[in-house]
């Protein structure tokens, strides 16, 4: 009993090259995106449209090689490879591009896609709790606004700023909703699916299209919670995700998840729910509105990234999670770092199972991660019939 | 060393134990790669001293100072700007790093793929292995890279660490951010001595890092002879020694060094036989004692003339203006000075591709060998373009990736033999 | 040695880590080519070989150059390099050569040479196994195939499947999952083979890759390895007529030319 609409969210891609080639003859410039941190509402309140581009499978990967070392994550090699190789539609619908500078590989990485295409590179602050971080950061989305203007040749009016920020509160609303159905008893969609839900947000040319489309959805997922469908076997884990971003090309782990029996029932990723909170509607300015709200992104490049920590208490919390897997891209640093940190406070907290899976885009260790998701399902298993103050799990 | 340290040591909670083991496989590596070498200076008698005391008197030494109410400053980067340090009576040192030690505890809290130096500080803190750390008063980290941004976290469970936000890039607002930073460290330096800051001291603390950067740089100047003077490796030596040897009687040593090789040079000695192949290294930084590399190449035929990395020429080449006149103008000086350093954390880092370029050119190297700590990505990925720009002045490259492990050692031999013979 | 014997001859030996081999140049006449596998006691290898020789004048190359300079003293050894030592004997044999791959035992290297025949880049796979002949040798133990007939094991599968583990050790459990899912022995040595070529085609992608490529070293016995290279590479590698015997070919060339690098 798939919802209807979920059709649309699986062609929203071709949604979007379409209604941007309707928009082609009116000049609309298309900003090309790769990550959370750059605010969706400036560069739509300067007149371009955002769009996420590709980098979530391994294909384009061997090319990215001929200049990037292997020991970089599958995402920045990917990313890279799909425009060296010209091969991301998106990627070609672009203008220009903004990078930020989240973590070494990536940073480094879009000095050689500068050279492909004009890149607008953000500076993070890294120590987010220091009182520098957020004049910093608040200079930056300026800057951003004016790069962008210039590209457009369209003034970013304060006014229509604010309605870009209420318009997406409304979207990323809807989106916080149809996540939030996956905390009911019965869970009506498969994690599978709802990552393509929540894949989507990147890619919509027209936002009230897009909400009417999560409105639709949002009143059939209602239908299916109310006849009590699921597509799990009742007792299934309920398992949250957590770590580096997934999307359709890179979901071999939530896909074995859910092969062997786990309901993956929330992703706090930056896919899934990590980048849903509101911006402040009522802030005078709405570009520190955008800076306070968008510096709070819990991302593992930030030093001391105790957000995570409290955003996962609380997911855990509102999804009845049994365990928790970190998936982690190889040699992504900061992710995997941290993984220590985040396991510690599964464990201790909420004694729960706890498993860290570092892997690429390729599926030479398919068989082996089988085995070792089996394995960390049967301890879930065990402590949902033993309780939480059961012995801690797998690592 | 000797045993009198063993009070010292134990009082400092190190594993005593598994110290005396590293001391004495220390010392054998020393041995091997230093006393080996044919023609060394008289002044590396000093370095010798100083390497051979490295745990024991410059520990008593900081343990005294301690003592007499001293603060001990322990650092990673050459970012931290050690004239604060010095301005509010503080003494800087350089933290253990270089060697494979704790690597089992280390990889328990950390992925196995981190670097090696990031493994190494992590290993020395908790297999209680090194002094210094142990006798610092205040540990500074700061987010040049990935790997070491989140270790300082891992870190901080062990021993608190302050950490200093290290911009990326170098626009007019990234200098305010770091400005900003300078002032937050002078303040948390200040706190923790309990000394405020005068211009006057702060004056001197310039003119003193100012100096020793000097003396190395003179070293460097009289290394650039053709034939080479002395080995990469104890340049290298010198360069690591700076770190944590008191600065300004380190400062004299060198400079009394640098007499005798000036004189060497007059009369056209060298520690190389001819037909010698000049390599430089650039790349990822050499911590004490890291000579793996450097002891391959210069077993390959060919001699190390310079060195393009922190523990080298990036730490020494620019200097602090000394014309403030207030604490204001000193502390603009000071965060000019070290927005400079081109560090492959920074983007796009154009600057240090020059800086290669034109050291490569003024020391008259056959080629270059660029030294990537294996799972150091800033380096890594820049080794492409290091190689690209080398490529366009004629000069050929040869990128290593390695880590502080001896099991590569053949293969790495063959690599620069290899290198040699397609250079010569 | 043998006294009655012209001493003028040039001798390369190759001591590499599965196999020795020797090759005695002579001024006028053919040539001598040796080969016995390392073992554990390569000295007592090298020195079986030595017996047979006449000249007195040896370059040595491979990873036991350095062993075998320290202890035959008896003869006059230089050392080069392998990458130095299969440019000249791949140039020897084929002059027209830009490119030369050697999938050794331990290593694999690839040499990009200029017009003249000057080594102007080369590469080295790092420390591990990866896509040398020791992954072959391994993986055809795992799959209870001989060494020497693993290449045709593999011209023999129906079907192409990937494996994308070149970790020897990650390749095997690959393997085994392959086969726990039935896959046919032919086809998952189809795929090891395929994971090689893929790698080393990263290699030689990195060196610029100008052809006419030369293929030595043993895999190049490998006719499935041969293969897949010209599917990849779009043209057919040049394998010499007795390729693991490259190295110490170029090794005598080497002594001829006067060069020598004293150790």
């Amino acid at each position: 009993m798939k919802p209807e609409s979920l059709e649309q969210f699986e062609k929203t891609g071709d949604r979007f090259l379409l209604d941007m080639a309707e928009l082609e003859e009116s000049g609309t410039k298309v900003a090309g995106l790769y990550c959370l941190f750059a605010p969706v509402e400036i560069v739509r309140a300067a007149g371009a449209i955002p769009v996420s581009l590709c980098g979530k499978k391994e294909k384009p990967i061997a090319e990215a090689e001929r200049i990037l070392p292997p020991n970089l994550c599958p995402l920045i090699k990917s990313s890279y490879g799909y425009a060296a190789t010209d091969t991301c539609p998106y990627f070609s619908a672009s203008d220009f591009l903004v990078g930020e500078t989240t973590c070494d590989g990536k940073k480094k990485m879009y000095e050689f896609l500068g050279q492909i295409k004009p890149l607008h590179l953000m500076h993070l602050p890294y120590t987010t709790s220091e009182p520098h971080a957020l004049h910093f950061w608040y200079e930056e989305l300026l800057r951003l606004g004016r790069f962008v203007e210039e590209h457009t040749g369209i003034k970013i009016d304060r006014e229509q700023l604010r309605s870009q920020i209420r318009v997406h509160n409304r979207m990323r609303s809807l989106v916080r909703k149809i996540s939030s159905f996956q905390a009911a008893e019965r869970i009506p969609l498969s994690g599978l699916d709802m990552m393509t839900v929540m894949e989507s947000k990147s890619f919509f040319v027209h936002p009230d299209r897009y909400i009417d489309l999560l409105e639709k959805f949002v009143s059939e997922l209602e239908t299916i919670a109310a006849s009590g469908y699921s597509p799990f076997e009742p007792g299934a884990p309920r398992i949250l995700l957590t770590g580096c971003p997934v999307g359709r090309g890179s979901e071999k782990v939530l896909r074995l998840i859910e092969e062997c029996g786990g309901a993956v029932v929330c992703m706090e990723n930056c896919t899934g729910v990590k980048g849903l909170d509101p911006v402040d509607e009522e802030e005078e300015d709405p570009f520190l509105a955008l800076a306070r709200r968008y510096l709070q992104l819990p991302c593992s490049c930030m030093a001391s990234n105790t957000g995570r920590l409290a955003l996962l208490d609380r997911l855990i919390g509102e999804y009845s999670a049994d365990g928790v897997v970190d998936l982690t891209w190889q040699c992504c640093h900061t992710y995997n770092i941290e993984s220590r940190i985040v396991g510690d406070r599964i464990e201790t907290k909420h004694s729960m199972p706890f498993l860290h899976i570092e892997t690429d885009y390729s599926n030479s260790d398919t068989e082996q991660l089988r085995t070792r998701i089996e394995a960390f399902l049967e301890v879930a298993r065990w402590k949902q019939s033993t309780g939480p103050a059961a012995q801690s799990g797998v690592r | 060393m000797t045993h009198s340290y063993e009070d010292m040591w134990e009082r400092l909670n190190l594993d005593l134990e598994a110290h005396a083991g590293l001391l004495e496989v220390l010392g054998k590596f020393y041995g091997n790669i230093y006393m080996s070498q044919q023609g060394r200076l008289r002044g590396m008698e000093y370095l010798d001293f100083v390497l051979s005391e490295v745990h024991g008197l410059r520990i008593k030494e900081l343990q005294d100072a301690k003592a007499r109410g001293g603060k001990i400053v322990g650092t990673f980067c050459v970012f931290v700007p050690e004239e604060i340090v010095l301005a509010a009576g503080g003494i800087q040192v350089g933290l253990c790093a270089g060697a494979e030690i704790g690597k089992g505890e280390a990889e328990k809290v950390l992925p196995r793929n981190t670097c090696a130096l990031i493994k190494s500080f992590v290993g020395f803190k908790l297999a209680r292995l090194c002094p210094y750390i142990e006798s610092c008063d205040l540990i500074v980290g700061e987010t040049t890279c990935d790997g070491k941004k989140k270790a300082y976290e891992i870190f901080s469970e062990h021993t608190p660490v302050y950490v200093m936000e290290i911009p990326q890039m170098k626009r007019p607002s990234d200098r305010e951010l770091w400005k900003s930073e300078v002032l937050r460290f002078k303040t948390v330096v200040e706190e923790a001595t309990g000394n405020t800051i005068t211009a006057e001291g702060l004056r001197e603390a310039i003119k003193l890092v100012n100096k020793r950067r000097r003396a190395l740089q003179r070293l460097n100047r009289l290394r650039a002879a053709d034939p080479a003077p002395i080995s990469g490796r104890d340049a290298l030596l010198i360069n690591q020694i700076s770190f944590y040897d008191d600065p300004a009687r380190f400062t004299a040593k060198i400079e009394e060094l640098c007499d005798e090789l000036e004189a060497r040079v007059g009369s056209g000695g060298s520690v190389a036989p001819e037909g010698t192949a000049r390599l430089m290294l650039s790349g990822c930084p050499m911590a004490v004692p890291n000579w793996k590399l450097p002891y391959v190449v210069e077993s390959s035929g060919a001699i190390i003339v310079g060195e393009e990395s922190c523990i080298g020429a990036r730490n020494t080449r620019d200097l602090v203006a000394e014309n403030g006149a207030d604490l204001d103008t000193m502390i603009d000086a000071i965060v000019d000075r070290y927005m400079m350093i081109d560090c492959a954390c920074f983007t796009p880092n154009t600057e240090r591709l020059d800086n290669i370029v034109s050291m490569a050119r003024e020391l008259k190297v056959k080629g270059v060998v660029h030294y990537g700590l294996s799972f150091c990505q800033p380096y890594a990925i820049e080794a492409y373009k290091v190689e690209k720009a080398l490529r366009a002045a004629s000069i050929p490259m040869l990128s290593i990736e390695t880590d502080y492990g001896m099991e590569d050692v053949e293969q790495l031999k063959t690599r620069v033999e290899a290198f040699v013979e397609m250079i010569r | 040695m043998n006294p009655d014997a012209p001493s003028d001859s040039l001798i390369g030996i190759d001591i590499g880590s599965r196999s020795i081999e020797l090759v005695e140049l002579y001024p006028d006449g053919p040539s001598r080519r040796l080969k016995v596998p390392t073992t554990f006691d390569p000295l007592g290898q090298c020195r079986k070989l030595m017996d047979g020789v006449n000249g007195s004048r040896v370059i040595a190359t491979g990873y036991g150059r350095k062993l075998f300079a320290e202890n035959f003293r008896q003869v006059e050894v230089s050392t080069i390099t392998e990458i130095q030592a299969y440019a000249l004997g791949a140039r020897f044999l084929h002059p027209e050569a830009r490119t030369v791959l050697d999938i050794g035992g331990q290593d694999t290297k690839v040499i990009s040479l200029s017009e003249s025949g000057k080594v102007l880049k080369f590469e080295m796979n790092d420390r591990c196994a990866a896509g040398t002949g020791k992954f072959l040798e391994f993986m055809a133990t795992a799959l209870q195939v001989l060494l020497e007939s693993f290449g045709d094991f593999a011209l023999r599968s129906d079907r192409r499947i990937q494996i994308s583990s070149m970790c020897t050790v990650f390749a095997e459990s690959e393997a085994t999952s392959l086969m726990a899912r039935g896959e046919r022995a032919e086809n998952i040595a189809m795929g090891l083979h395929m994971a090689i070529v893929e790698r080393t085609t990263a290699m030689l992608r990195r060196v610029g890759m100008t052809p006419p490529l030369v293929f030595a070293g043993g895999v190049a016995h490998n006719p499935c390895v041969v293969r897949l290279f010209e599917e990849k590479l779009g043209q057919f590698p040049i394998v010499p007529h007795d390729p693991d015997m490259v190295g110490a070919l170029g090794a005598a060339l080497y002594a001829g030319n006067g060069v020598f690098h004293r150790v």
